[in-house]
């Protein structure tokens, strides 16, 4: 299992990541959601021994990170954000490589290779140099590379970025693979519908801090079933703020001359006293979204500012 | 211990998959190399110039004359030919030949009988030095030939007059040699000076172009060879390879043990080509084939711990390239690995010296040559393990910080 303890990464006068703490069990997969430079990547470094934290504890299956580094690493996969790899070698020497680093031996070496990539489908091109396969093949193998030694704790680190679709359902396929095999893994990702899709549990980060924990349903439920209203057009703020808060219910998340985020319960019965009330401040509505409670509506009302911004 | 190894085969195998960089590194030197021979002419110095000569007078003393010509040195720049007056004319009108030379008849008599002789000399317009060195020769003959005429013309002439000279004309020729040597004996004969001679090493028979080349250019190719080999963890750097492997069990250590490894295997066949070459396509004399190949190995590795070293410390691949770059070639430059320094200026093969490469390159040529042996190369191989274990230490630290 994974353990992270009031953990503390700065640089100087920067905070990065600050009182971060959550525990990951066997077989689960636990979600770090957060915009880019929430510090989930830094978090990620802080656990595979990248970066040396500034306070705080990360246990990997009971194995200080900084204490003791080697056992831990010895029981973790990381999958890297970018495709690190070999290109001008192939599948198969890369992924001997990549063994060899987590001192594994033939002849199961030779037989994990065998097995990692049937289970990626990259058997058929295992010979190849890897400069020749497509960005979806090399995000597989870039994954198999991690696997090979059967970690106990497996980290993704925003593994589907720059992803066709297709490459993308099979590589999240392959990470629940691993969870049901009883791998701990743990998922960062600034995709929403990702994570719902993905994770049983949760961390919300922004500005290097956890500011929401939990199951997807106790995530939600602190929504209290809000709808979410995305209104562009031209708007004169302080007049639609003053003439929101006078409609029953409805909460401004976000507010400026060409967007305006509310929050509000029964939202379709809502809509004409909100249309008329912006008119009345002169207010020109050119677009609509009205969205399910979700986590991108959570993001945003602990935030009040949109996961991709 | 194990992690060594496969780091070692998977750079060996990149080397394989991608031969570019190593063979651009060896090929450099090796075209600079046949260039060279083949400008210098194959190591054997052949004649570059014709010199023709007309000699019409055919006497003892014409053949004084052009018999310099074909002596070393001259006869290493000349091919010296005879050819009537005319058809020599029409050869240099043909461009056919550096100079032609015209020995009038008459001219050995004009000279014992001291009248003015006149001696012509004709030179290539489109050629510069070779005439200029025949016409500075010929000016030389003529000016000795002018005081052997003062000293000794009564004597010579009763030599060559072309008659057989009777016994007591010998004697009496022979004591005037005699006297005339005793006379100027005090501004031909040289000062006394004591010469200690302590031979150092000594130099080949076989000594060629390519001995003096060859061994300049194989340090030029090991400096390429591990300034290619310290920029590519740089390359490594930018894929993410490397942040990659200190997420694992593995340490950056053995990623640098890997690299010198295989590098080690690279070198012993640059090193065994090199010096097989040197000994049996360029006939040079190499006391020890194996010392030589072990020292050139060394020698690279050194190299390479001294440019990755540096190299880690740049701020970006570009730069590192740049740095990698401004070392070499001055390296190269100056340490003897580009002009041999037997052609250097006595001050700049003395600073020369003192480089890294001019100071393996100084050892290498000694145990070619045989004046050093393996307690030199042991003492050389212990001062670049204390250098490079300091070397290999400082390039990890730094590696660890550019994750």
């Amino acid at each position: 299992m994974l353990e992270v303890e009031q953990l503390r990464k700065s640089y100087g006068e920067l905070i990065a990541v600050e009182s971060v703490s959550f525990a990951a069990q066997p077989g689960e997969i636990f979600g770090l959601l957060g915009p880019n430079g929430a510090g989930k990547t830094t978090t990620i470094g802080c656990i595979c021994g990248l970066l040396t934290p500034s306070a705080g504890r990360v246990k990997v299956m009971g194995h200080d990170v900084v204490r003791d580094g080697q056992a831990a690493r010895a029981n973790l996969g990381v999958v890297p954000q970018e495709i690190a790899l070999y290109e001008d070698l192939s599948a198969n020497e890369n992924l001997a490589y990549w063994g060899g680093a987590q001192r594994m031996r033939n002849p199961k070496l030779r037989e994990r290779i065998q097995e990692v990539l049937e289970l990626t489908g990259l058997q058929d091109r295992a010979r190849e140099p890897v400069k020749q396969f497509s960005g979806g093949m090399k995000r597989r193998l870039n994954f198999a590379c991690s696997i090979l030694h059967s970690p106990k704790v497996l980290l993704l680190d925003e593994p589907t970025v720059g992803v066709d679709p297709q490459s993308r359902v099979r590589l999240l396929d392959l990470v629940r693979a691993e969870a049901r095999a009883g791998t701990c893994v743990l998922y960062t990702t600034h995709y929403m519908e990702e994570a719902e899709a993905m994770c049983n549990r949760l961390a919300i980060m922004d500005h290097g801090k956890v500011i929401a924990a939990g199951t997807l349903t106790e995530l939600r439920s602190m929504l209290a079933e809000r709808d979410l209203l995305r209104l562009t057009g031209v708007f004169a703020p302080q007049a639609a703020r003053a003439a929101m808060q006078r409609i029953d219910s409805v909460e401004i998340l976000q507010g400026d001359e060409s967007l305006l985020l509310l929050s509000l319960a029964g939202a379709s019965q809502k809509l004409p006293a909100i249309f008329a009330a912006l008119a009345a401040t002169g207010a020109e509505v050119r677009g609509t979204t009205l969205t399910q409670p979700s986590l991108e509506s959570l993001f945003i009302k602990l935030t009040g500012k949109e996961l991709r911004e | 211990m194990r992690f060594l190894w496969a780091a070692a085969r998977k750079d060996l195998s990149r080397v394989r998959r991608d031969p570019l960089s190593l063979a651009t590194s060896l090929g450099i030197p090796l075209v600079l190399v046949i260039l060279i021979t083949l400008v210098f002419g194959g190591g054997q110095a052949a004649p570059q110039g014709r010199l023709l000569v007309a000699d019409e007078d055919g006497t003892v003393l014409s053949q004084l004359l052009t018999g310099a010509f074909t002596r070393d040195p001259l006869s290493k720049m000349f091919l010296m030919e005879t050819a009537p007056r005319e058809e020599g004319r029409r050869r240099m009108d043909r461009g056919d030949a550096s100079a032609l030379l015209i020995i009038p008849k008459g001219f050995q008599d004009a000279v014992l009988q001291n009248h003015p002789a006149q001696l012509q000399l004709v030179t290539n317009p489109s050629q510069s030095i070779l005439p200029n060195i025949a016409e500075q020769t010929i000016s030389v003959m003529v000016e000795g030939g002018f005081y052997l005429q003062r000293l000794a013309a009564i004597p010579l002439r009763s030599v060559v007059t072309g008659r057989q000279p009777s016994d007591a004309a010998i004697a009496q020729a022979s004591i005037a040699f005699s006297q005339i040597g005793r006379s100027v004996a005090k501004y031909l004969d040289p000062p006394l000076i004591k010469l200690d001679l302590n031979v150092i090493a000594e130099k080949p028979e076989n000594q060629n172009v390519a001995a003096v080349f060859l061994p300049a250019m194989l340090f030029m190719g090991l400096l390429f060879v591990a300034n290619s080999y310290a920029l590519d963890i740089w390359k490594e750097q930018s894929w993410g390879t490397l942040r990659r492997l200190a997420t694992t069990p593995a340490s950056l250590g053995a990623v640098l043990g890997g690299r010198l490894i295989s590098l080690t295997l690279i070198l012993s066949g640059v090193a065994l080509v090199g010096v097989g070459g040197m000994r049996w396509l360029a006939n040079v004399a190499v006391a020890s084939v194996s010392l030589t190949v072990i020292w050139l190995i060394l020698s690279g590795m050194a190299f390479y711990l001294v440019l990755v070293a540096i190299t880690v410390h740049a701020s970006g691949q570009r730069s590192a390239n740049v740095i990698g770059n401004l070392i070499v070639f001055p390296l190269a430059l100056l340490g003897g690995s580009f002009f041999p320094f037997e052609m250097m200026p006595d001050w700049m093969a003395k600073i020369g010296r003192f480089t890294p490469n001019g100071w393996a390159i100084t050892i290498f040529k000694a145990l070619i040559g045989g004046s050093a042996h393996t307690r030199d190369l042991l003492i050389g191989a212990g001062w670049m393990a204390v250098a490079g274990s300091l070397l290999f230490l400082i390039a990890v630290r730094r590696m660890r910080r550019f994750l």
